[in-house]
């Protein structure tokens, strides 16, 4: 592999070696292709990021830390954002936040508690999550010049050839094994503490009435406010959900084709149709049962006794 | 074809309309078809009077059913119809030489049976004589004179005959000339012996001539039998298209008279060899065999005109004889004797009469199929052993089947056996059950599907492979007797016994038959399953002298007197059930020693061995009454009691559904958690979002724990979560720690989601991965909270009714798992696959053993078109065709949108799940899978057939690692000591986290690397993770982002790419370190 191009479509292909173990003792290369991140709509983080593709399915964020910030020397690591894991929403909303922030200070928003509730989550079940194989990650340095000086150094192992192995003398304590204590650590998370479960249900379900009073409350303020030419909208009644509307509906077309359905068979040519209508069905399923007898004869060829 | 208009000017005949004027024939078919089945023939005939669109509605309207039925059976006909002009052009020439050698042959003057015997083996010749041959010193003289007749008669000439692969022989019947027997012949075998001299003479006259026109001359039982040998002449290549010739022998009708073969004469009077009949005894089958040589020419003549009345004739026997061809009936007495030949004489005389008062069973009117369909009615509904005289009644024997013709004093029955004809009638109301059925149109199961697979079709064979059945009369007395003993030796326990052998095969006419050829007999029995497992049988009372005096001598020693509860005092017969070995083998191993001097040594036994493989892969559990099943269903009744009663819970409960395969009788050992499904009663005051109806669930069942647990219910419980990467799929369960010590998982149904997430699906404002999330949300909630629960309540009353049914889900469990398809295939189909064996087991009868069930639906797996068929099971709801046709809809609708079925391999439909992808959606399995399914259950199927009598039941369940990339063997420890297994069956079995850990690693891999490996992996017992990498990501190529797989530069390209084999083997090495032994890598290593 040596003498190898360090490029590919833009990327750099920087070789890692996997740390081998009894069972596969084989020794393995891994390649990662890295390169700036260009995202066609930029968001504030790109020119500091890294885009990098191909990260092994054991990849942490310490692990991409330690290969820039120790094992290449150069930039430090601000956050890592993997594949499959949406954050850009998140971050989306926050924008929004900070700019109807200015307009109403006081308040607490339903989105604000949004936001919250969003966050509680039931615990999980894996110490260590794992990403696809082939999965990629955009890699948030600290600054531009931190991220220039990994893309830098990545390029000058690449072409070098420095060995690198994966994760080689990242504290042990920092990342939860792999293997079978991972699956032992599933077993237990898989069943969380009563407490803790409590917990979080109580605090979801009180953040999720503060969401829904919130809502009202700037629903009915809304409501309260003249529009632009200076109307107020005038609503009444218990509202219905959408779910309920959709039923009512459904249950008021069921019953308007069953009032037309009413006369049948009572002027002469609506049982003549029928009848027509009926041989037609037969002769059609004639043709269909012709057809499918081809098609069989195409599949199995020629009927006749196994 | 363009769609047919409204217009009624387009539905009269008119020469221009494609389907009229196409299909005349079929037109008037149909019309005639309906006439048999009345209820449609009403209804036509209301829709007829009204008005004249005959043609195409006679057709159209006739019924549904059989519309595609006749279309099919058209093609049939169409291919098995011989084409007799072309035949008779290619042999005239040689029939006609054949004939001349014939007449050419030099008479000889009369001359003992020793110097006859001399000069015939001068050219070669060994004459056939039958047993006993003739003593040295006999009388009578043997004499060789012109025949008085020679015909070509039988099939060929009444063209009633099929088209087959092995192309049927054409019969040339020569008449022997009067002269030469002498009036007392009938008796003592002196017919078949001048018989034999003269078709041995008949023989060296002619084999020069026949040997110089291609032939080879050989000598070969008619129909088995070994008193009249006819010659052979087959083409010497065998490749060449030129049919072989059978030269039969036949005497004049008049020449002994017909007083003197009735069924109950008696003709062999002295006992002229040590083991014949007792003198005085009637001689039926010899009687009739002599019978029937004097009765060629006029059945020739009866069913020519029987054929000529009928155009529908030929074409009927054409049906039939496929029909019986299929079942393994044929005209020998060893194969049934019931063949061609039987078929069209019966038909001929039930156009006669036949009808319970006497009139005509058949009409010159009717189409095949209805002449087909009525004399299969006739088979199944007229119980022939109470005799059928056509013309005057004679005496007959009781106990067989007769069809006597009194014009030719033959019963044309009289070479089947009780068993034979048992089995016929089995066959022939199997049949009825299947034509009278609506639903499907069965006619692959009528006509094409081979169906006489021993052990298909009975649920215990035993084999025989001493027994010589070559010489006919002694063969039919000692079948006779194995099948007395049997059939009275296990009684109700059986439905049927059905004895099986062949004829011994031809032989060159220059040596004597190979004996070999004939041996062997095979007996089918179809077990009574609710007698069959019956430990005690009860005889006689001990104040009935006679019958428990007969009773005694059949059993001898094993018979004992016991008292019984309500006081009587039976002779009794005590089986083991504690035995490794069935009842039903234990009774056989001693009755054929005491009767019939057979040991073990003498016999083999099958069937039995599928239940031991059951049982030591299943924890030694066979039925589903077993005290395992039952203390789960009774821990459940037991929860369902608590949970009702529970009064912490705000809501009420309205349902506490079963929901796992312990609860429905088909795990295939009980351990782990049985699930179960809670349902309350709706309430408003469940919130409108997803993350929150989690939560509330949590709620609940940290609720339902508490209360449990403080009633004592459950020793223990614990909420545990579950599905944690999605929101919108139940994140949460309770596991219950019963008191009984079985553990429940129990999940919470609330309807509400089902129209969340419906909303979510049609909600266009949301991302397509959004929606794709709902889509599979939608999907797991239908599964695990309908149908799951759905399948569990019909399979616990499916297993109830059959009681086979459950191990037989187990037993095919098992061959899914020892062919690693665990992590492919949902233990669901697998119990669907099975069910079908049961609830539609056409051609067959319900099967009433593990063997019967579990073949029947491999070979039904081996026979599955999946790309382009639904696999439809009823479970005994309401199957109607409507539901049919709503499911081939469906499927139809699944092949256009996924045509390429990436989502959707297998579709299998039921009628209370009708939408047919709830197990097999979501690539359970991928099609290359299925395709391994279907290629593993074919070659089982293989097996079976090369193998009908010896095929090792562990050679099934085999399994070769050979075609897999890569296995991962698993550390044995994990599954404990294996050797301890016998010793302590506690201690044997894994742990259950261990067992969930393999698992959860086994669905991490395939997750990471779902593009590019397939894995294989069986149930906890496995200790081998088998991989296949997809052929597809194995070539190089560009470098792109979405390449789902771990790549590194190709070795032969600066811009392209390959899958980096050694980087994800090393990486599942460290994600399974601890659990993994040793990888080993198959093929070159790269």
């Amino acid at each position: 592999m040596k003498g190898a191009s360090v490029q590919v479509e833009g990327y750099i292909t920087l070789p890692v070696q996997l740390p081998s173990t009894p069972t596969f003792p084989k020794p393995a290369t891994h390649y990662l292709y890295i390169r700036p991140h260009e995202p066609r709509i930029p968001d504030p983080d790109s020119a500091r990021s890294l885009f990098i593709v191909n990260v092994p399915i054991d990849t942490t964020e310490a692990h991409i830390r330690h290969l820039f910030g120790t094992q290449l020397s150069a930039g430090r690591v601000e956050q890592v954002q993997f594949e499959d894991v949406p954050t850009k929403k998140r971050t989306a909303a926050a924008d929004t936040d900070t700019n109807s922030n200015k307009k109403k200070r006081k308040r607490v928003t339903a989105d604000d508690y949004q936001i919250y509730l969003d966050d509680i989550n039931l615990p999980s079940t894996w110490d260590r999550k794992l990403q696809k194989s082939g999965a990629h990650a955009i890699i948030i340095f600290a600054d531009k010049p931190s991220m220039e000086t990994s893309l830098k150094a990545a390029t000058k192992a690449a072409k070098r050839g420095t060995t690198i192995v994966w994760g080689k003398d990242l504290p042990a304590e920092r990342i939860p094994a792999l293997g079978l204590n991972r699956y032992v650590a599933h077993e237990r998370l898989q069943y969380p503490d009563r407490g803790a479960l409590l917990r979080s249900v109580n605090e979801f379900m009180t953040t999720f009435a503060a969401v829904a009073e919130a809502r009202k409350r700037e629903e009915s303020k809304r409501l309260a406010e003249p529009d632009e030419d200076g109307f107020i909208t005038v609503s009444h009644g218990p509202k219905l959900n959408s779910v309920a509307r959709e039923d009512e509906m459904k249950e008021l077309v069921d019953r308007q084709k069953k009032k037309q359905e009413g006369l049948e068979d009572f002027y002469r040519f609506q049982s003549r149709e029928k009848r027509k209508e009926r041989q037609n069905a037969l002769l059609k399923r004639f043709d269909e049962d012709k057809k499918k007898l081809h098609d069989l004869k195409m599949r199995r060829g020629k009927i006749r006794p196994e | 074809m363009s769609a047919h208009t409204v217009k009624r000017r387009k539905l009269s005949p008119s020469p221009d309309n494609g389907v009229s004027s196409s299909h005349p024939n079929s037109s008037n078919d149909a019309k005639r078809t309906s006439n048999v089945t009345d209820k449609m023939d009403s209804k036509r005939q209301a829709s007829r009077g009204k008005d004249e669109r005959s043609a195409e509605l006679a057709m159209a309207s006739g019924f549904y059913k059989s519309s595609f039925f006749k279309l099919q059976m058209d093609e049939l006909l169409m291919g098995l119809r011989p084409n007799y002009a072309k035949q008779v052009s290619k042999l005239q020439e040689t029939l006609h030489q054949i004939k001349t050698a014939i007449e050419n042959v030099p008479e000889k003057a009369a001359q003992s049976v020793s110097d006859a015997e001399k000069e015939l083996r001068a050219s070669g010749l060994v004459v056939p004589w039958p047993e006993p041959r003739p003593h040295k010193d006999v009388k009578y003289t043997m004499m060789y004179a012109k025949p008085a007749n020679i015909n070509v008669v039988g099939s060929f000439a009444l063209k009633t005959g099929v088209r087959t692969l092995e192309s049927r022989p054409v019969d040339l019947a020569v008449t022997m000339p009067n002269s030469l027997f002498q009036e007392k012949d009938y008796v003592n075998f002196r017919y078949f012996h001048k018989r034999a001299y003269y078709i041995a003479s008949v023989a060296a006259g002619i084999q020069e001539t026949v040997a110089a026109l291609g032939f080879d001359v050989k000598f070969a039982p008619q129909d088995g039998d070994s008193l009249r040998p006819l010659l052979l002449l087959e083409p010497r290549q065998a490749e060449s298209s030129q049919k072989s010739i059978r030269i039969l022998l036949a005497i004049d009708p008049a020449l002994f008279p017909i007083t003197r073969t009735l069924p109950m004469k008696t003709n062999i009077r002295q006992g002229s060899s040590a083991n014949s009949s007792e003198p005085g005894e009637p001689t039926s089958f010899y009687n009739a065999s002599l019978r029937s040589d004097a009765t060629v020419s006029l059945y020739h003549k009866s069913l020519y005109s029987a054929s000529k009345k009928c155009e529908s004739f030929s074409d009927a026997c054409i049906l039939g004889r496929t029909w019986l061809q299929q079942r393994g009936f044929h005209a020998p007495f060893q194969n049934g004797g019931f063949g061609g030949f039987e078929w069209t004489a019966l038909l001929s005389l039930l156009f006669e009469a036949g009808g319970p008062s006497g009139q005509p069973v058949l009409l010159p009117s009717y189409s095949c199929y209805q002449i087909f369909k009525a004399t299969i009615q006739f088979l199944a509904g007229r119980d022939l052993t109470n005799p059928l005289f056509f013309g005057q009644e004679v005496p007959v024997p009781s106990g067989v089947p007769v069809v006597f013709d009194g014009r030719s004093g033959l019963n044309i029955l009289y070479k089947m056996s009780p068993w034979s004809y048992a089995t016929l009638r089995h066959e022939a109301a199997t049949t009825l059950k299947m034509l009278n059925e609506s639903r499907e149109d069965n006619f692959d199961k009528v006509f094409i599907l081979k169906v006489d697979e021993p052990a298909l079709r009975f649920d215990r064979l035993i084999s025989f492979p001493r027994l010589f059945n070559g010489d006919t009369l002694r063969a039919l007395h000692e079948q006779t007797e194995l099948w007395q003993v049997i059939s009275r030796a296990l009684g109700d326990r059986v439905k049927l016994v059905s004895l099986a052998s062949h004829p011994i095969d031809s032989w060159s006419v220059r040596s004597k038959p190979n004996k070999r050829s004939s041996q062997g007999v095979s007996v089918g029995l179809l077990l009574d399953a609710e007698n069959v497992g019956r430990i005690v049988d009860h005889g006689p009372p001990a104040e009935e002298k006679e019958e428990s005096a007969s009773f005694r001598s059949f059993w001898g020693e094993k018979s004992e007197l016991r008292r019984f509860k309500d006081g009587s005092i039976l002779e009794s017969l005590v089986w083991s059930d504690q035995s490794d070995e069935s009842i039903i083998y234990q009774i056989l191993e001693y009755i054929l020693q005491r009767h019939l001097q057979l040991t073990t040594e003498d016999f083999g036994f099958m069937g039995d061995e599928y239940d031991q493989q059951l049982k030591n892969s299943g924890d030694g559990i066979l039925a589903y009454s077993s005290p395992a099943f039952q203390s789960v269903n009774d821990a459940f009744k037991d929860l369902e009691r608590s949970i009702r009663d529970m009064e912490e819970v705000p809501l009420t409960v309205r349902h506490l559904a079963p929901a796992s395969p312990l609860l429905r009788y088909t795990a295939l050992r009980p351990n782990g958690a049985a699930d179960v499904v809670l349902q309350f009663e709706s309430s408003s005051r469940w919130p409108d979002d997803f993350a929150a109806i989690q939560m509330t669930k949590v709620a609940f069942l940290l609720k339902i724990g508490d209360s449990l647990e403080s009633t004592g219910a459950a020793s223990s419980c614990r909420v545990g979560l579950e599905n944690e990467s999605s929101k919108v799929v139940n994140n949460t369960y309770l596991d219950i720690h019963h008191t009984s010590g079985v553990l429940f998982r129990l999940r919470i149904h609330h309807d509400r989601e089902q129209i969340l997430l419906e909303r979510n699906l049609k909600d266009r404002t949301l991302s397509p991965r959004e929606r794709e999330e709902a889509a599979y949300a939608l999907f797991a909630y239908k599964k695990s909270f309908v149908q799951t629960p759905r399948l569990t309540q019909s399979l616990r009353s499916l297993c109830t009714r059959f009681p086979l049914l459950s191990p037989t889900i187990r037993l095919t469990k098992q061959w899914f798992n020892s062919h690693l398809f665990n992590a492919q295939i949902n233990e669901e189909l697998i119990e669907l696959l099975t069910i079908r064996a049961f609830t539609q087991p056409n051609p067959w009868e319900c099967p009433s053993s593990v063997m019967a069930g579990f073949l029947r639906t491999l070979h039904s797996l081996s026979r599955w078109d999946w790309q382009q068929e639904p696999f439809i099971v009823d479970l005994g709801r309401e199957l109607s065709p409507e539901v049919t046709e709503n499911i081939r809809t469906r499927f139809a609708a699944w092949r256009n949108i996924d045509p390429a079925m990436n989502s959707l391999a297998l579709f299998v439909a039921s009628d209370v799940d009708p939408e047919g992808v709830t197990w097999t959606q979501y690539e359970m399995p991928s099609k290359v899978v299925a395709a391994r399914m279907s290629s593993l259950a074919k070659a089982a199927v293989n097996l079976l057939r090369s193998q009908p009598h010896d095929m090792e039941v562990s050679d099934l369940f085999d399994t070769s690692l050979a075609p897999y990339d890569f296995v991962i063997h698993l550390r044995p420890k994990l599954f404990g000591n294996r050797s301890s297994v016998a010793k302590f069956k506690n201690l044997a079995e894994p742990r259950p986290e261990k067992m969930a850990t393999v698992k959860s690693f086994v669905r991490d891999v395939q997750a990471c690397y779902s593009q590019s490996i397939l894995l294989f992996h069986g149930d906890e017992r496995c200790s081998v993770i088998a991989g296949i990498w997809n052929p597809q990501t194995l070539k190089s190529r560009n470098w792109h982002l979405k390449t789902a797989f771990s790549t590194g530069p190709a070795a032969d390209s600066n811009t392209q790419v390959s899958i980096n084999k050694s980087a994800i083997l090393n990486e599942i090495a460290r994600l399974g370190h601890g659990l993994i032994e040793s990888i080993e890598i198959h093929g070159a290593a790269e």
